[in-house]
């Protein structure tokens, strides 16, 4: 009984330790340290637990649309990440964003290519409201890359 | 200072609890995952388009992962399949906790832009500490069943672990708040929920009744947020004082129902944390609560199970339905060893009994063969996910010809040397 109590308490505080640190250590001890910290990896959110933590009042999005010798068309983001959530909508929570990736532009068209071969040429572009409560119409967009380059 | 590390850690309690939060994390985990499994070129083929968590995930770990080939992902998705639904039914727990895990993780390494969401973090979080408990599966469980102890709901464990799911829940509750007043945080200095209500049709707010109410209140939005603020911060405070452990409970679980009705984030929010939450609720009491419900239902007229007490199948059987019958709601009478079978209904004999499975409920209604099973869906809690099934249209048709079928066969069910060849069918056996 006394082993178990042991290996209890001593598992007991260095999980305690070790959730803290890996609460706070992002945003709280590596700015104080003003040096980078180690990581545990494969367990606790890389950043701590940072939900809605800043919420600010401009929104950005992405809109990808197809080109084919009929025009152009705006394609469904659904259509593209074609996964169905339970409970919530994954499109309306951004995982769109992913097309903006710096490495990304050649993976995504190749996907695009592949899901939509009725198109000739892709436009990935980033629509932004750069305030939504001041200028709630008011909606910039351009296009950050294509598929294939005139 | 011994007392209270003893009282927080180290004293062992009831694991009746744990034993229903596995459920719900099964849950959780399935409704997160299943979903990606379903589109496997959009999601995880070579066909895919992937990105990868570097801060979750070790480089080489990634690297190794991304080598799978096609066949290899069909592997792991059986495999996550197989030891998700054992371990939803609690069918080898612990291992099949571990092995689900372990193929998250795969999934997870191998795309992260489905599965890999704080709230998956967190889960992982939960799925860790569920995977280090080796008695998650002590009730609602197919290993209770299998072990046949009426009793395994009120078994006494190590309660280290529910209290570290407990601080896990409240802490995240605090630390959330933290990070929304302090560093870059803008709840203070800015006005989230005001912006939330404006954000455009593709954004993260659904269409819910008062948005459009909320939309140029920026004041009262303001407040809102405030009180989100005040009610997060002091929710471990909130949740282990005992005074106001309930109120906390429900509040938590409300502000969750919120979160899933306003905002388009992962339902791990709402499948997960309410019942995180509900294991503030000490297991003590409930054990109190199911004894007390016993006691009455002892006490109360009871449904009486009819069934073969010359029949091993029939034997264990019914010492497993005792497992499953939770509030002690059913009496177990063996026609074999019953002189005056029709004192109980005038309609029962021995070769009735013989024939087929009866249950006798307190008003003298009489079941009998599948009827039986569709009532005791409704009467074993254990028994509730079956009522799908054995109400589903066109079951009251096969239902009784799978019946009858075991039935007849039921003596080939057991290793009882002289009834091998089923003679002991109709009360011959001894």
């Amino acid at each position: 009984m006394k082993l178990r109590d042991t290996v209890i308490t001593i598992f007991v505080i260095l999980w305690l330790a070790v959730f803290n640190y890996e609460s706070i250590h992002r945003y709280y001890l590596e700015p104080w340290l003003k040096r980078p910290l180690p990581k545990m990896k494969l367990l606790f959110p890389p950043a701590g637990w940072i939900m809605f933590y800043n919420v600010e009042d401009d929104y950005g999005y992405a809109q990808i649309y197809g080109v084919n010798v009929d025009g152009v068309q705006e394609i469904d983001p659904h259509e593209i990440l074609a996964t169905r959530t339970i409970g919530f909508d994954n499109i309306h929570r951004n995982v769109l964003l992913v097309v903006f990736g710096e490495a990304m532009p050649g993976q995504v068209c190749r996907f695009l290519e592949r899901k939509f071969p009725e198109f000739d040429n892709f436009l990935i572009t980033a629509a932004q409201y750069p305030s939504l409560t001041q200028t709630p119409h008011k909606k910039l967009q351009r296009v950050l890359y294509q598929c294939k380059e005139k | 200072m011994n007392k209270i590390w003893h009282t927080l850690f180290l004293e062992e309690r009831p694991s009746v609890s744990l034993s229903l939060f596995r459920i719900a994390v099964a849950i959780t985990v399935g409704a997160h995952v299943i979903p990606t499994l379903w589109n496997l070129p959009d999601n995880y083929y070579a066909t895919a388009l992937k990105t990868f968590n570097f801060d979750f995930f070790p480089v080489q770990l990634i690297e190794l992962v991304q080598r799978s080939s096609d066949q290899t992902v069909l592997f792991f998705v059986i495999v996550f399949y197989v030891f998700w639904f054992f371990f939803l039914i609690g069918l080898f727990s612990r291992l099949s906790c571990i092995l689900m895990t372990l193929a998250g993780y795969y999934f997870y390494a191998l795309n992260s832009l489905h599965v890999g969401t704080l709230s998956w973090d967190i889960l992982l979080v939960t799925l860790f500490l569920m995977c280090l408990t080796p008695y998650h599966g002590d009730y609602f469980s197919v290993d209770a069943v299998r072990r046949g102890d009426a009793g395994s709901y009120k078994r006494k464990r190590p309660f280290f672990l529910q209290r570290l799911l407990q601080i896990q829940i409240a802490s995240t509750f605090f630390y959330t708040a933290l990070y929304k007043i302090t560093g870059t945080g803008n709840w203070i200095s800015g006005n989230p929920i005001y912006y939330l209500m404006n954000y455009p049709p593709a954004g993260v707010t659904k269409w819910f009744l008062l948005r459009d109410f909320f939309m140029d209140k920026p004041g009262l939005c303001y407040a809102a947020g405030l009180l989100i603020l005040i009610i997060e911060i002091s929710m471990p405070v909130l949740l282990f004082w005992r005074r106001t452990r309930m109120s906390a409970i429900y509040v938590g679980c409300f502000f969750h129902l919120v979160l899933i009705l306003t905002l388009d984030v992962p339902a791990i929010f709402f499948f997960l944390f309410p019942p995180q939450l509900l294991l503030f609720i000490n297991p003590e009491n409930i054990v109190r609560w199911i004894e007390q419900k016993r006691r009455a239902n002892a006490q109360a007229p009871q449904s009486q199970l009819i069934y073969d007490g010359h029949c091993q199948f029939c034997r264990r059987s019914v010492q497993q339905l005792q497992v499953m019958d939770l509030f002690h709601t059913l009496k177990m009478v063996d026609f074999q060893s019953t002189s005056h079978l029709e004192a109980l209904h005038p309609e029962l004999s021995k070769e009735r009994c013989a024939s087929q499975l009866h249950l006798l409920e307190p008003d003298r209604t009489l079941y009998g063969g599948f009827a039986v099973f569709r009532r005791l869906c409704l009467i074993l809690p254990m028994l509730y996910p079956f009522i799908l099934l054995f109400y589903f249209p066109g079951s009251g048709i096969v239902g009784p010809f799978v019946y009858r079928w075991v039935a007849q066969n039921r003596y080939l069910f057991h290793f009882n040397k002289t009834c091998k060849d089923n003679a002991c069918f109709l009360g011959h056996g001894k």
